[in-house]
C-alpha cells in the first residue's frame, strides 16, 4: 500500500508543477503588461512617481528578463508561498488566504459530509426499491434538483427566507452577527451555524442529487450480479446479502466520485460565498476578479488546484483501502 | 423499370436510426426535444417576436419595414445558421432514403463540413458587411402623436437596446408582462433575445470543447504508450484546477466578450471528452477492423476519423448534451457574478444578478422568470442527454 | 408419489418469465424425481429451460419479471414451493446447496475466501469464529487446493479460475448438503481441469453421501458421470433415463439425433449428421410437440403437430435386460412403449 501512496505523490509533483505553468501563462498570455495591469487603475494619479514604481516593479518582477526565468523566479516564490501582495487590501496576499481558507474547507467539508450521509443510504433504498413508487419518485425529484442552478436557488433563498419582503428566518449574509463577538462559546456556535445553514444547503443539494443517482445505479448493477445470486444461494437474508455483499461492493466506486464533486463543489463555493456573502475563498477569488486583483486571482487558482489534488490523493488513498484488488496489485 | 427502381432499397435499420427511435419510445423524451425545438425558435426570431420597432408602419403615405431594415449582422448569421441546419436536417433523411450505407459517413461528413464552412463564413461576411445601423426613431410616440399610422409591432413591443427609466423596476402588470428590469428594460424582450446568448454559447462552447477533446482523445487512445502517459499528465492538469476557478482566472485577465466566454468555456471543459475518447479507442484499437486497416495501409487520418471514430462516438455526444446544459449554466453563472456578457446584452444569468436591488428590495420577478429560464433549459438539455444515454446503451447490449 | 430412496422430486413445475414482448414459458411441466446419493442429470441446449429449473428448487428465480406458476418440489416430505421465505433460507446452502457457471464472478471479491465459506457455516451451523475458520480450512483442503491455511485468506482475484471453482464447491459443501446442485460447473474452465473437477465432485459424493443434481450440456460429461438423465428440449423434457440406457438405446427422436451428432472416435463419415432447423423461440413456441418441425417423424405428422405428448411412463422396450436399473420416461408419440 505505501509504495502506491508513494507512487500517486510522486505523480502529483509534474501535475503541481503543470498548474503552475498553466497559472502563469494565462497570467503572461494576457494582452497587456503585467506591471500595468497589477498596478491597476490607480497607476495614473501621478505619472513621475507612477514611472519609478513602473521600474522598480519591472526589475522586481523581472520583466526585463526572458520569460522562463521568470517563471522560475516566480515559482521559487511561490514554492515559499509568497504571491506577492494583494492590491486592493494592501496586504500579502498568503496572509489574506490563511484566513479566508479555514471557511471555505469548513463549509465543504460539512457539505461533503452531508452528502455523503444523506446519498448513501436513500442510493441503497432507492435500489431495493427499485420501479417501485420510492424510486420512481425520488429519481424524478433528484433529477430536478440537479438541474437546479445554484445561484438561483441562492437567490430564491435570500429572497424568500431571509428579507424583509417574505419570511425572515436566516440571516442574509455574513457568518456570524455584528453582535456575535459579545456571545459564550454555545450562543456564538449557534449563530455561527444558523449563518451556515443556507450556505451549506446550496453547496449540498446539488453533489447529493448526482451522488444518490450514482450510488442507485452502482447498487443496481451489483445487485445483479453473480455473487450476489452466490450469496442468496448460501442462505443469507435480503438485508445481509444488500449491505454485506452488494453495498460494499457499491461503495468503491462511488470513492472516486470525489474527484468529480470536490472541484464542483469549490467552484460552486463562488457563487454561494458571494450570494451570501461569506468572507472564504471563493469570495476572495470573486472580488480579485472584479477588482483586477492579479495577485490574489493567480494564487487562488494554484491553492485551489493544490487543495483539489490533496482531495484527489485522498480519495485515491481511501479506494486502496476500500478495494483489495488495488492493494495487493501494488504491492507485488 | 420505373417501378423497380422507385421502390425502397432494404438497407435495415442504421445505428444512428436505431437509436432514434429507442429515443422515441419514452414520450417524456419527445417533449423535450419539442420544448429544444421552441427554444431554437424563439431564439432565432427573437427579433421578430420582441422589438421595439413595429413590423410595418405608414409614414406620409409611404410605408416603412423598421425590424427588416434594422436586423443586425449576427441577426443575419443566426438565420444563416438555422437555414443551413434544417437543410442538413433534411438533407440527412434524404440520405437515408437514397445513399448507401456504406459511403453514408462520408457524405455526411462532406455535407457537416460544407454546412460549418457556410455558416462560418456567412458570419464573418455578415459581420463585415452588414452596417451597424443605429435606428433611435421612437416609432410609439410617432404613433402616438399621429404623425404615423397602421403600424403592426411586434407580440412583445419592446425592445432592449435603451434604457426607460421611468418604468423601472415594475412587478408584472398589463404593459410588461414580466416586469421590468432596473434600467426599465422589458423582462420578457430581454428573456426572449437572452436565448439566443444561452443557446449559442452552448453550442460553441460544446463545440469547441469536443472537437479539442476528440482529437486529444484519439491520439492518446490511439498511440498509447509513453504518448498517452505524457497526454494524460497534460489532462490531469488541466483537470486539477477546479473548472470554475481556472475560468474565472482567464476571465480575470481577458478582456470580456461573448466570443471569448464561448472560447474560455470550450478550452477549459473538454478534458471529459477527451477521456471518453481515449477510453473508446483504448478498446477499438484492439479489435480486428482496425487492425484490418492499419494492415491495408490506410492514412491515419482515415483510420482515426472513418473507421474508429463513429464507433466511439456514442458517448461523447451524450457528454455534449450535458455539456451544453453545463456551458449555459456557467455562461449565467458568469454573467450573474458579472463576468460574463455585459449589459445591454441580453443574458438570463444578468437579470438574475439583479433579483435583489442595490436598496436591498427583493424583485421577485427578476429572480422567478430568468432562473426558470436557465433551469427548465438547463433540465431540458440533461433529460435529452440521460433519454439518449438510455437509448444508446440497451442498443448496445443488444448488439453484444 | 412412493418414496423408496426419493431425496427429491419435481412434480409439474412451471415457471413463466413475464417480459415487455409478451410472457416466455421457460419451463413447463417438468417432472423429474433424485434419488439419495446418485448424480441425476439435467441435460440440453442453451436456453432449454434446465438452469431455470435448478433455480426454482433453490427458488433463485427473481420475481419480478418470474414466476413460478405452478407445481410442486418435495423436499423431504415437505414442498418447497409453499415454505416461506424465512424457511426456505434455513434450507438454502445447508441442505440444498448450488455451485454457479461462472467461477470468475460468482465469488465476492472484495472479501477473502475464507470470509465467504465462512458467512456459510457460521449461517447454519452453531459453531465459534475458530471452529468455523477450522472448517473453512478443513473444507479447501477437502476440494483439493494445496496449502489451505495460505489460501484461506486470500482474495478471490489471487486465485485461478479453476482454483475460484474449487472454493465454490467447498463453500457449497460446507454444511453437508444433502443435494448439490452443479449448474455448469465445466462449461468455464480448462478441459485438463475440468476432468479433475469432475473427479473431485465424485470424491465428495461418496464421502458425504449428497445426491448431485448436475446441469450441463455436455453429453460426454453425463456418459461417465450421471447414473440418471434428462433430456430437456423446450422447456419440456423429452425423456428421462439411466444413463447407460440413454446411450444405449435413446427413445426420443431429439436424444436420437443428439447422439447421431456426436463425433465418435473410429468413425469414419464425410460430415456428422445435424439436427435440421434451430431451437424455437421461448415467446413463439410451435403448437403441438415442441420438436415436431426438426423432426424426421413429426415433420410429417398431424398428430405431432397439434397435440403436445405428455411426459409418460414406459415399459423398457430393449435389447438389453441389464440396462434396466430405473424408470424410464418418455414424451414422444411414436416412442416404442408410448401408446399401450
Amino acid at each position: 500500500m505505501t509504495t502506491y501512496i508513494v507512487r500517486r505523490l510522486l505523480l502529483m509533483i509534474p501535475t503541481l508543477l503543470g498548474i503552475t505553468i498553466m497559472v502563469f501563462a494565462i497570467s503572461r498570455i494576457a494582452p497587456g503588461d503585467p506591471v500595468s495591469l497589477s498596478m491597476g487603475p490607480g497607476g495614473q494619479l501621478d505619472a513621475a512617481r507612477a514611472a519609478d514604481v513602473r521600474k522598480a516593479r519591472m526589475a522586481l518582477y523581472g520583466l526585463d528578463k526572458p520569460v522562463p526565468v521568470q517563471y522560475a523566479k516566480w515559482l521559487g516564490r511561490v514554492v515559499r508561498l509568497d504571491f506577492g501582495d494583494s492590491i486592493k487590501h494592501h496586504r500579502p496576499v498568503i496572509n489574506i488566504i490563511k484566513e479566508r481558507l479555514p471557511i471555505t474547507l469548513t463549509l465543504n467539508i460539512i457539505a461533503f459530509v452531508l452528502i455523503y450521509a444523506i446519498s448513501l443510504p436513500l442510493g441503497v433504498l432507492a435500489a431495493v426499491k427499485h420501479k417501485k413508487l420510492f424510486d420512481r419518485a425520488s429519481s424524478v425529484v433528484l433529477f430536478m434538483l440537479w438541474s437546479l442552478p445554484s445561484m438561483w436557488v441562492g437567490q430564491m433563498l435570500i429572497g424568500y427566507f431571509c428579507g424583509p419582503t417574505f419570511k425572515s428566518w436566516f440571516p442574509p449574509a455574513g457568518l456570524s452577527s455584528n453582535y456575535a463577538e459579545q456571545l459564550a462559546f454555545f450562543p456564538w456556535l449557534t449563530d455561527r451555524l444558523w449563518h451556515l445553514v443556507l450556505p451549506v444547503f446550496c453547496l449540498t443539494y446539488s453533489g447529493f442529487a448526482y451522488l444518490t443517482k450514482q450510488v442507485r445505479a452502482g447498487m443496481l448493477d451489483n445487485l445483479r450480479a453473480d455473487y450476489v445470486r452466490t450469496a442468496r444461494a448460501k442462505g443469507l437474508s435480503n438485508w445481509v446479502v444488500v449491505f454485506r455483499h452488494a453495498f460494499r461492493n457499491s461503495v468503491i466506486p462511488v470513492i472516486t466520485i470525489v474527484a468529480t464533486l470536490l472541484p464542483a463543489m469549490l467552484g460552486g463555493s463562488v457563487i454561494i460565498e458571494s450570494i451570501f456573502s461569506v468572507p472564504g475563498m471563493g469570495l476572495l477569488a470573486f472580488e480579485a476578479v472584479t477588482t483586477r486583483d492579479y495577485n490574489v486571482v493567480m494564487a487562488v487558482a494554484t491553492i485551489g488546484g493544490v487543495l483539489n489534488l490533496i482531495g484527489l490523493l485522498l480519495g485515491d488513498i481511501a479506494y486502496a483501502v476500500v478495494d483489495p484488488r488495488i492493494s495487493f496489485e501494488s504491492a507485488e | 423499370m420505373n417501378q423497380q427502381m422507385q421502390k425502397k432499397p432494404d438497407w435495415g435499420l442504421s445505428y444512428g436510426e436505431l437509436v432514434w427511435r429507442e429515443f422515441f419510445k419514452s414520450r417524456l423524451n419527445a417533449a423535450c426535444l419539442i420544448f429544444i425545438v421552441f427554444l431554437f425558435a424563439v431564439a432565432v426570431l427573437a427579433p421578430f417576436l420582441a422589438n421595439d420597432k413595429p413590423f410595418v408602419i405608414r409614414i406620409d403615405g409611404r410605408l416603412h419595414f423598421p425590424i427588416f431594415a434594422n436586423l443586425s449582422a449576427s441577426d443575419y448569421s443566426v438565420f444563416l445558421a438555422a437555414i443551413v441546419g434544417l437543410t442538413q436536417l433534411r438533407l440527412i433523411r434524404r440520405n437515408r432514403r437514397k445513399i448507401e450505407p456504406s459511403i453514408r459517413s462520408d457524405v455526411l461528413w462532406r455535407q457537416v463540413t460544407i454546412s460549418i464552412a457556410v455558416i462560418l463564413i456567412g458570419t464573418v461576411s455578415a459581420f463585415i458587411f452588414v452596417p451597424r445601423r443605429l435606428d433611435a426613431t421612437d416609432y410609439k410616440s410617432m404613433i402616438v402623436s399621429g404623425k404615423a399610422s397602421g403600424a403592426i409591432f411586434a407580440p412583445v413591443p419592446y425592445g432592449y437596446g435603451r434604457t426607460d427609466l421611468k418604468s423601472r423596476e415594475q412587478p408584472p402588470n398589463r404593459e410588461h408582462w414580466l416586469g421590468t428590469d432596473d434600467v426599465g428594460s422589458d423582462v420578457l424582450c430581454r428573456l426572449i433575445h437572452g436565448s439566443r446568448i444561452s443557446l449559442s454559447v452552448g453550442f460553441v462552447a460544446v463545440g469547441i470543447s469536443s472537437v479539442i477533446g476528440i482529437i486529444i482523445g484519439a491520439i492518446l487512445g490511439y498511440f498509447g504508450g509513453g504518448v498517452d502517459f505524457a497526454g494524460m499528465r497534460i489532462v490531469e492538469i488541466m483537470m486539477a484546477v477546479p473548472t470554475f476557478f481556472l475560468i474565472i482566472t482567464i476571465v480575470a485577465f481577458f478582456p470580456r466578450s461573448l466570443l471569448n466566454i464561448m472560447i474560455i468555456i470550450g478550452i477549459t471543459s473538454w478534458t471529459e471528452d477527451a477521456r471518453f475518447i481515449r477510453a473508446e479507442f483504448f478498446r477499438l484499437r484492439r479489435q480486428d477492423f482496425v487492425r484490418a486497416a492499419v494492415s491495408l495501409g490506410l492514412p491515419l487520418r482515415s483510420i482515426l476519423f472513418r473507421h474508429m471514430l463513429p464507433n466511439g462516438i456514442a458517448p461523447v455526444l451524450v457528454n455534449a448534451t450535458f455539456g451544453i446544459a453545463g456551458a449555459i449554466f456557467i455562461e449565467s453563472a458568469l454573467s450573474f457574478l458579472g463576468f460574463g456578457v455585459a449589459p445591454p446584452t441580453p443574458s438570463w444569468g444578468q437579470m438574475l444578478s439583479l433579483g435583489v436591488s442595490t436598496t436591498g428590495r427583493f424583485l421577485w420577478w427578476l429572480t422567478l422568470f430568468p432562473g426558470l429560464a436557465i433551469f427548465f433549459t438547463v433540465l431540458t438539455y440533461n433529460l435529452v442527454g440521460e433519454g439518449l444515454r438510455d437509448a444508446i446503451d440497451p442498443r448496445l447490449r443488444k448488439a453484444e | 408419489m412412493s418414496e423408496n430412496g426419493d431425496l427429491l422430486s419435481i412434480e409439474h413445475l412451471s415457471v413463466e418469465f413475464f417480459t415487455e414482448d409478451g410472457a416466455a414459458k421457460a419451463v413447463q411441466d417438468v417432472s423429474l424425481k433424485i434419488r439419495k446419493g446418485k448424480t441425476f442429470a439435467l441435460v440440453g441446449e442453451s436456453g432449454c429451460g434446465k438452469s431455470v429449473t435448478a433455480l426454482s428448487i433453490m427458488r433463485l428465480i427473481p420475481e419480478p419479471p418470474g414466476k413460478i406458476t405452478s407445481g410442486k418440489i418435495i423436499f423431504k416430505g415437505s414442498d418447497l414451493l409453499s415454505l416461506t421465505e424465512k424457511q426456505m433460507r434455513r434450507i438454502r446452502g445447508d441442505k440444498i446447496a448450488m455451485v454457479f457457471q461462472e467461477p470468475m464472478t460468482s465469488l465476492n471479491p472484495v472479501y477473502t475466501v475464507g470470509e465467504q465459506i465462512v458467512e456459510a457455516i457460521e449461517l447454519h451451523q452453531k459453531k465459534t469464529a475458530e471452529q468455523a475458520w477450522a472448517d473453512a480450512v478443513e473444507m479447501l483442503q477437502k476440494v483439493g487446493i494445496a496449502d489451505p491455511q495460505q489460501r484461506v485468506v486470500e482474495y478471490p482475484h489471487q486465485m485461478s479460475g479453476g482454483m475460484r471453482q474449487r472454493v465454490m464447491v467447498a463453500m457449497a459443501i460446507s454444511c453437508r448438503p444433502a443435494l448439490l446442485i452443479a449448474d455448469e460447473p465445466t462449461t468455464a474452465l480448462d478441459v485438463t481441469i475440468q476432468a479433475q473437477m469432475l473427479d473431485l465432485l465424485d470424491h465428495l459424493q461418496k464421502e458425504i453421501g449428497m445426491s448431485i443434481l448436475l446441469i450441463t450440456h455436455d453429453l460426454g460429461i453425463v456418459a461417465e458421470r450421471a447414473n440418471e438423465v434428462a433430456v430437456m428440449y423446450a422447456s419440456r423434457i423429452a425423456e428421462v433415463a439411466g444413463s447407460d440406457a440413454l446411450f444405449a438405446e435413446p427413445l426420443h427422436p431429439y436424444t436420437q439425433g443428439l447422439l447421431k451428432s456426436l463425433p465418435r472416435l473410429g468413425l469414419s463419415v464425410k460430415r456428422l449428421p445435424t439436427i435440421s432447423g434451430t431451437v424455437p423461440d421461448p415467446l413463439h413456441f410451435p403448437a403441438g410437440c415442441k420438436f415436431h418441425p426438426r423432426c424426421p417423424i413429426g415433420c410429417n405428422d398431424k398428430r405431432c403437430q397439434t397435440v403436445e405428448p405428455e411426459l409418460r411412463k414406459v415399459d423398457w422396450w430393449g435389447k438389453d435386460p441389464t440396462l434396466q436399473n430405473c424408470e424410464r420416461y418418455v414424451a414422444c408419440w411414436y416412442a416404442p412403449g408410448y401408446e399401450t
